[in-house]
């Protein structure tokens, strides 16, 4: 079992299987899988959530622990990782392999600064055999202030590497004072602190906007390319893999369902898996038509399943798939494996014919127009909800003497933003994180009261959520980002639906009923009317606060990131149901997301927000394929693209500024690559520029 | 930097604190029955006192006024710094405290250093090896610290020590052997709660992600442990610390009675029986301005353990 693997992989895994004990039976997180990374290669590890990706990587360092690796091996420069001795293990971490892992604001231990934690990752690499706890500790007469220095001046060198602007001075910051972005470039230095063979990163991305995405992929590409690091990108996002990775590897319930170059696995996935997984993404479907989808959801891993993990939800899946012993066939030429009993899959076939076009999806493109979510936007109409010169601000003083001391700072979270949302449309609302995004939302909701200018409802000003009346509040629905933490979960999902109708004095059999017809207008069973948020997936859970944001047959629902959180087949069947009830129940939509692929599926109209600001307003079209404002171009172009090779970027660089310290003239000049010197000096208004509202000083008439 | 504002409202809180608790003690002091005069009196000229001795001593310490009013007088003078003085030894009541204080203080930080010697290692050490014997062993210790009174231990320790043994000494105050029995009873109690704290901090700490980035640098168990997972566990434990100095007090009197030491406690309860009023008000008070100030300076302590704590609004 632990006998050298023939070719000289940097690291190859074998048939490894990964358990975990609990208390309802042992879970199989990782069932055989086998795969190598070869030196100075980019391999992706793709496939949904809880498909044992994670598993896998923390098995490669060792980390699998509470689990157990049942069978199988892991080589790792020609060292065997499961037989691996404590002072072996501590020898690979320190040396050969490094890890990063996906959420920095978890990452990184909250009690020590980013400085001590990268400097104690360098000096832990140089003397692998010699730690003393009372060294680490900085006790004085066992720990040389000298050389913790020398180590703290490299950290700040390896800070400078990964990007952090103003090392020196972040080099003293604690994880929580720093920005979601810089916490994981700090990550990827204490990392690469070890100069690594192997760098494996397990979603490194993930919670991070899209502009840093693109910058952080860009080092990670740059750091390959410069020091021949292999680098083992664990993620879910196919856009990530075609933008770095040289070869895939996709799972599927802890087994490997297709391994191959990118370009192949792109352009000729042979696993209707991968075929399915990739038909998900919106990016593949025109805008506003249906979204394919994949069917049922993936199979707990008991271990007690034959053939075929994924032929329950395959719809080419033969008696043989579901009982038989499924082959891994290579497919010759380096164009890599494919574990897939139905052998048609294994003819070539440049189009991908056997999709897996459910939900009564028509093929992309023969789609009608009519089935474009909500049909586009009534102008005739006065406008459902209008934002007038409101802002809003926030003191950051501690209280009344700082406030008479002067030392008052103001952050300026939405900043004079004018904004109608007109009755069926979807507006989409996009930009980084901290732009303000979820603040105008509450703005709009009532949850917060504007610091200056007027919120509209059918033409009437309104105040705070507290002075509205109840048909007003009636009208609009929110759908909050996290569905979980919105839910109460002491609540079963017919209390959940029904509190808004029992607050507007819904008697019990009505709202019975009424649970009901919002249970199925979601694509929900009578069943889950009883049950707790906790016995709900993430795609479940958040039909419930769906139906619960539509209950009072509301014009507006407000959608805070709601498909964020959720995997690409889980996301587009709910974007579909989304599209659904605006067709259906003639909603309008303001559609908050950081995901513009998303976005340019269902939006119809677009505002970019920057640092408070609106930067850009227009239609769907328009924005994305002739965006005016010079961030907007920015943010389209750090959006992976799933052309393979087809290199992304992001013409942003750094960070963005603080809110509460903005930059004078036009607050995205610091970062505007086609900034003028006027540009700092006065701020822009917004122009009319045909169907496009912008600010800048610069966008071409 | 801490703001002056939460300064400002945590001083504040502490003198009402403070001075809720004069007042609580001043009025259960006159709850409870038995006129000091007459007890006074009959203990110091060995005879029941006639009734124009009585109404002598009431005048002379002010006992005839309507209580808020005594209260008011008490209250000023504390303000001019006189706390009074024993109804028995015209001793100023300031005088009694200066001498009991260091004692008792003494003993506190013994029984404090105690159970973080025992406490610390025992939580981390179950938390690390959790379910195994030696975690079972750790918490069954808790258990029985937990539950074993402290004038039991005190016999105990009394009987094995000096008396069967031989070594250190049965009571009294003064060298480090008189300090060591003390300090071992009153501190096992709080050991066992501070154990268990430890233990369930660190269970949920070694859970947390950075401790799996600190092991995959290449770490030591040991250093990872005792550096990255120890330092987030004690954040919540330097609370119940605070809390448990009140615990600490009021084991001390106990203590202080059992072996025959002199210190607050003792004092206290000694002033109790006689009735010597300007005694337990002066002693109370000192003890609730310790008990405040000991949490005031804990909850500044958190913010060298946790940079991310904020304290009182102030923005990191």
């Amino acid at each position: 079992m632990t006998e050298q693997p023939q070719d000289s992989a940097l690291l190859s895994v074998e048939n490894l299987h990964t358990r975990f004990r609990t208390s309802e039976g042992p879970v199989h997180a990782v069932e055989g899988v086998s795969m190598t990374v070869d030196e100075g290669e980019i391999v992706g590890l793709v496939g949904e959530s809880g498909c044992g990706k994670s598993v896998t990587a923390r098995s490669i360092v060792g980390l699998q622990d509470p689990g157990e690796v049942v069978r199988g091996s892991i080589h790792l420069d020609g060292m065997a990782v499961t037989d691996a001795t404590d002072r072996q293990l501590r020898r690979l971490r320190g040396d050969t392999v490094s890890m990063v892992f996906q959420d920095p604001t978890e990452t990184l231990n909250p009690v020590f600064d980013v400085g001590e934690q990268i400097a104690e990752s360098l000096k832990v690499h140089d003397q692998l055999d010699s730690q003393s706890l009372l060294e680490y500790l900085h006790v004085p007469p066992f720990s040389s202030r000298s050389e913790w220095h020398e180590y703290r001046e490299r950290a700040i060198e390896l800070m400078a590497q990964v990007g952090i602007a103003n090392p020196e001075d972040r080099v003293d910051a604690y994880p929580h004072e720093l920005s979601g972005g810089q916490r994981q470039r700090a990550g990827i230095a204490i990392a690469l602190a070890s100069d690594p063979d192997l760098l494996i990163a397990d979603e490194p991305t993930t919670a991070l906007d899209v502009t840093t995405q693109a910058q952080l992929l860009e080092r990670l590409r740059r750091h390959n390319a410069e020091r021949g690091t292999a680098i083992l990108l664990i993620t879910h996002d196919l856009g990530v893999v075609a933008d770095i990775c040289d070869r895939v590897v996709v799972m599927y319930a802890g087994e490997v369902m297709e391994t191959g170059p990118t370009e192949r696995i792109l352009e000729d996935p042979r696993h209707p898996y991968t075929k399915a997984l990739l038909d998900c993404l919106p990016q593949r479907v025109d805008r506003g038509d249906r979204l394919a989808t994949i069917e049922g959801s993936v199979p707990e891993p008991t271990g007690d399943r034959t053939g075929c993990p994924f032929a329950p939800r395959c719809d080419q899946a033969t008696a043989a798939c579901r009982d038989g012993e499924i082959s891994t066939v290579d497919l010759g030429d380096g164009r890599g494996t494919v574990t897939c009993g139905e052998s048609s899959t294994l003819e070539a076939h440049a189009a991908r014919s056997g999709m897996a076009a459910s939900d009564g999806a028509p093929e992309p493109g023969s789609a009608t127009s009519g089935s474009a979510p909500g049909g586009g936007p009534d102008r005739s109409t006065p406008p459902l909800v209008e934002l007038e010169g409101v802002s809003r601000r926030y003191s950051l003083a501690n209280g009344p003497i700082e406030r008479l001391l002067g030392t008052d700072d103001t952050l300026r979270a939405v900043d004079d933003v004018d904004l109608e949302i007109r009755a069926g449309e979807t507006l989409a609302l996009v930009g980084e994180s901290g732009c303000g995004k979820s603040t105008l939302a509450s703005l709009l909701t009532g949850l917060e009261a504007p610091t200056t200018g007027t919120v509209r409802i059918d033409g009437t000003p309104v105040g705070t959520a507290a002075d509205r009346d109840a048909d007003t509040l009636a009208d609009i629905g929110v759908v909050f980002q996290d569905p979980r933490s919105s839910l109460n979960p002491r609540l079963t999902v017919e209390q959940a639906i029904g509190e808004p109708l029992r607050s507007s004095g819904w008697d019990r059999s009505r709202r019975r009923d009424r649970v009901r017809e919002l249970l199925e207008r979601v694509g929900l069973a009578d069943r889950h009317a009883t049950s707790y948020p906790h016995e709900l997936s993430g795609g479940q859970v958040q039909r419930v606060a769906i139906a619960r944001a539509i209950a009072l047959e509301p014009s507006l629902v407000v959608l805070d990131e709601p498909v964020s959180a959720l995997d690409a087949s889980v996301q587009s069947r709910l974007l579909n149901v989304l599209a659904d009830l605006q067709a259906d129940l003639d909603l309008a939509y303001l559609f908050i997301s950081h995901d513009l692929t998303v976005v340019e599926h269902i939006a119809d109209r677009v505002a970019v927000m920057y640092l408070g600001e609106l930067m850009e307003v227009g239609p769907a079209d328009r924005v994305f394929d002739c965006p005016t404002h010079p961030y907007t171009r920015a943010l389209l172009e750090a959006i992976p693209s799933l052309d393979p090779g087809g290199s992304t970027g992001t013409s942003l660089e750094g960070d963005r500024p603080s809110p509460v310290d903005p930059p004078s003239g036009c607050v995205f000049r610091n970062r505007c690559p086609m900034a003028e010197p006027k540009c700092a000096e006065t701020d822009p208004d917004q122009r009319q520029l045909g169907p496009v509202r912008a600010k800048c000083h610069i966008a071409p008439d | 930097m801490i703001s002056y504002d939460y300064l400002a409202s945590r001083l504040a809180t502490s003198l009402a604190v403070t001075f809720g608790v004069s007042v609580v003690t001043y009025g259960l002091i006159f709850l409870t029955p038995g006129d000091p005069a007459e007890i006074i009196l009959s203990q110091q000229l060995n005879r029941q006192p006639s009734a124009a001795e009585i109404e002598a001593f009431r005048a002379e310490h002010g006992l005839n006024d309507p209580v808020p009013v005594q209260y008011l007088h008490w209250l000023t003078d504390v303000f001019r710094g006189d706390l009074g003085s024993s109804y028995y030894s015209d001793t100023s009541v300031s005088t009694l405290i200066v001498e009991a204080v260091p004692l008792t203080l003494e003993l506190a930080l013994a029984a404090m250093l105690v159970a973080l010697a025992i406490s610390v290692p025992a939580g981390v050490v179950s938390a690390v090896h959790r379910g195994s014997p030696i975690d079972y062993a750790s918490q069954l210790g808790a258990l029985l610290g937990v539950s074993m009174p402290n004038f039991w231990l005190a016999y105990l320790l009394i009987l094995l020590f000096p008396l069967k043994l031989g070594v250190l000494p049965v009571a009294g105050a003064g060298s480090f052997g008189h300090l060591v029995l003390p300090a071992i009873t009153l501190g096992t109690g709080m050991a066992a709660v501070v154990t268990r704290l430890i233990r369930s901090s660190m269970l949920e700490v070694l859970d947390e992600a950075y401790v799996d980035t600190a092991r995959a640098k290449g770490l030591r168990e040991r250093i990872v442990v005792y550096k990255h997972a120890l330092r987030n566990a004690l954040v919540p434990v330097v609370t119940i610390l605070g809390l448990q100095l009140g615990t600490l007090l009021n084991g001390a009197v106990v203590v202080e009675i059992i072996f025959q030491r002199p210190g607050l406690g003792s004092l206290l309860v000694d002033a109790v029986f006689e009735r010597n009023y300007p005694v337990v008000q002066g002693v109370t008070l000192v003890t609730a301005i310790v008990f405040v100030a000991t949490n005031l300076l804990v909850d500044l302590t958190y913010r060298y353990l946790d940079p991310r704590v904020q304290l009182g609004g102030e923005t990191a």
